[in-house]
């Protein structure tokens, strides 16, 4: 049998990387809940997220923590850019074409990756992996009890950000009913603009923030797509708390599978907790509903 | 069922049948007049039309967005070559089949997945089908690698025994063919219009008396039947088959490209895409080296966007005068949409 304090430290690494699923998550779900898109490329901006601090940190010795900031400026220009020349033409067009044009840029960044930055997992390596502080007998590493604060900090910083500009207001409206708001003077398509740049500047913080825990290569875009849409169904499309749930349920039950069934299952199981919600409850765990369906 | 197409076929005109069978004599020539290179990539094409063709009826008439198909080729592939090489994946040498044989049992393994999953994938709709059908497709690709005993972890193994290439060749063309012509049958008749009145409107559909899980179901066994048939048959030929290769996300990405680029739910379409996709997979890989796939991406976005009827749409519009234009065909650009 595996030891009491062992599945307890394991619970804690995983409550503490589940904060970065919720922030990779978030991202995702705003899109999903406002544009009812899913941006199948999420995960492939993770991975460029990663890199940008990755290369920050290897070429001018930037910490991802401050690489972090960069990663979302670009990401949320790429986001910008992706819906004005791109998804923009094809928005209303139902789920198909949408679905299909990311598809083919998901496609287009991972092979970038491989073919600019190697097939080679690189990470970024502060040099405080070991040192950390000890809570009623489960150790905190400090990589990922930084990583876990600053996530929290940009979920409530979006949830701030929803719930009191005039922006965030206006999103919201516009998830609520997109004609309705259109009637009242809100501009539909700056929101897209806007929703689609802090979603894809969220990837861009999560993967800087994994590259402090995991190497980054160009393959794990599709891993990294499916685990944020797995705490999207457990957290409801749009709900920024049930996204902080749902990402800390992903990251203990990953922790504590891999601890009993071994690590090669780790992503087995992820996917099929996934599913298995998914077709019990569309709708996510906690959610309202939203979206489709 | 076989009457759309005995019709179509009366109805061809003497060019059309002229044309018809010259392109598949042509086709059956080409290993006996070409090298083995030239042969090889002829045959990737014809599994890229078993490939398209399927996943066309899947998701360019049924409507529904797979983004697994890569599951159940690689599935055929490995079914295949455990019971054409048992020994090579640590199984007992009495289960060994002759190729032929293990191809088809491949395709019903296949096709057996889909009936399994089929009522639970399909409880999910639009965008949650399509990430369902990702995930599960993921899952069995892990799992596969998993178990490196059976499939020879991510190294891979090599098939011994079986037919000789020109045999495995034929073949080849012979079951491309029973697959486009038992796919344009099926979508041309009766359970063709179930899928299409799901594709445009499922709820209006279904409360017409369409049972859309009936149709969707028929689709999705029938598709995944014959891309475990392409699997069985390109494991068999190119007589090596690894999880990471066979189970590969790339092959779902392959299939994508030659339905979009020759144009998604038209009969047509995917014959012209692999086509298309053959000269483009051998060409650009020499003109922009690493860089094929993003340019595969970028094709695939800038077709949707632009050119959503895929080159047959294209050839199609600028040669109108020669079809009806309400062909009943649906296309990807103008339907109804509601997801």
């Amino acid at each position: 049998m595996i030891a009491g304090d062992l599945l307890t430290q394991t619970v804690v690494n995983g409550l503490l990387l589940g904060g970065i699923y919720a922030v990779a998550a978030l991202g995702l779900s705003l899109v999903f809940g406002i544009m009812d898109i899913v941006n199948l490329a999420h995960g492939h901006m993770l991975m460029v997220g990663g890199y940008v601090a990755v290369i920050l940190f290897s070429s001018v010795g930037l910490t991802p923590l401050v690489g972090m900031f960069v990663a979302m400026v670009v990401l949320f220009a790429l986001g910008v850019a992706l819906q004005e020349v791109l998804l923009d033409r094809v928005v209303d067009e139902g789920m198909e074409q949408p679905i299909l044009v990311l598809f083919g840029f998901a496609l287009v960044l991972q092979n970038l990756g491989q073919f600019f930055l190697s097939s080679d997992a690189q990470s970024t390596d502060i040099g405080i992996a070991g040192s950390g502080f000890t809570v009623a007998g489960a150790f905190f590493s400090f990589p990922r009890t930084v990583t876990f604060v600053v996530s929290v900090v940009l979920i409530l910083l979006t949830w701030l950000f929803l719930r009191y500009t005039r922006t965030g207001q206006a999103i919201r409206a516009t998830a609520q009913n997109k004609t309705a708001a259109r009637y009242m003077g809100i501009d539909t398509d700056r929101i897209y603009l806007i929703t689609l740049g802090v979603g894809t500047a969220l990837a861009g913080a999560a993967g800087a923030l994994l590259s402090m825990l995991f190497p980054v290569d160009p393959y794990v875009g599709w891993s990294y797509l499916l685990k944020a849409f797995a705490v999207v169904v457990l957290g409801g499309v749009g709900s920024v708390i049930g996204t902080l749930v749902g990402g800390l349920f992903l990251g203990v039950s990953e922790n504590v599978g891999a601890l009993y069934l071994g690590g090669s299952y780790r992503d087995i199981i992820t996917f099929s907790i996934f599913l298995l919600v998914l077709l019990v409850r569309p709708q996510g765990l906690f959610g309202t509903g939203g979206g489709s369906e | 069922m076989m009457d759309p197409v005995a019709d179509r076929w009366a109805a061809a005109g003497r060019r059309g049948k002229v044309g018809a069978a010259l392109v598949v004599l042509l086709l059956a020539a080409v290993p006996l007049v070409t090298t083995p290179y030239i042969t090889e990539i002829v045959l990737t094409g014809l599994v890229l039309v078993m490939l398209g063709v399927s996943w066309n009826m899947l998701a360019g008439y049924a409507g529904q967005i797979s983004l697994g198909h890569a599951a159940f080729f690689g599935l055929g592939a490995f079914v295949t070559a455990w019971l054409v090489s048992p020994s090579g994946a640590g199984l007992p040498e009495s289960i060994a089949q002759p190729a032929l044989v293990a191809i088809f049992v491949g395709a019903l393994v296949a096709a057996l997945l889909a009936l399994l999953v089929g009522p639970i994938m399909f409880r999910l709709r639009g965008h949650y089908f399509a990430i369902g059908t990702l995930a599960l497709a993921t899952i069995i690709q892990l799992i596969l690698v998993d178990q490196r005993q059976y499939t020879g972890g991510s190294t891979g193994y090599f098939i011994t025994g079986g037919p000789d290439d020109l045999v495995m060749y034929l073949v080849a063309l012979a079951l491309t063919l029973v697959t486009v012509v038992v796919t344009y049958a099926v979508v041309e008749s009766r359970p063709g219009l179930g899928m299409k009145a799901i594709h445009d409107d499922e709820s209006a559909a279904s409360s017409l008396g369409v049972n859309p899980l009936k149709y969707k179901m028929f689709a999705f066994v029938l598709s995944s039947f014959f891309a475990g048939l392409a699997g069985g048959l390109y494991a068999q030929y190119t007589a090596f088959i690894s999880p990471d290769s066979t189970l590969g996300v790339v092959w779902t990405i392959d299939t994508l490209v030659v339905v979009i680029l020759g144009g998604m739910g038209t009969m047509a379409g995917p014959l012209l895409g692999a086509a298309l996709f053959i000269v483009l997979d051998n060409f650009l890989s020499s003109i922009v080296g690493g860089l094929a796939t993003s340019v595969e991406g970028a094709l695939i976005i800038l077709f949707v966007i632009f050119l959503p009827g895929g080159l047959y749409g294209f050839v199609r519009d600028r040669t109108s005068d020669e079809r009806p234009p309400a062909s009943g065909e649906p296309s990807v650009d103008g339907r109804s949409s509601d997801d």
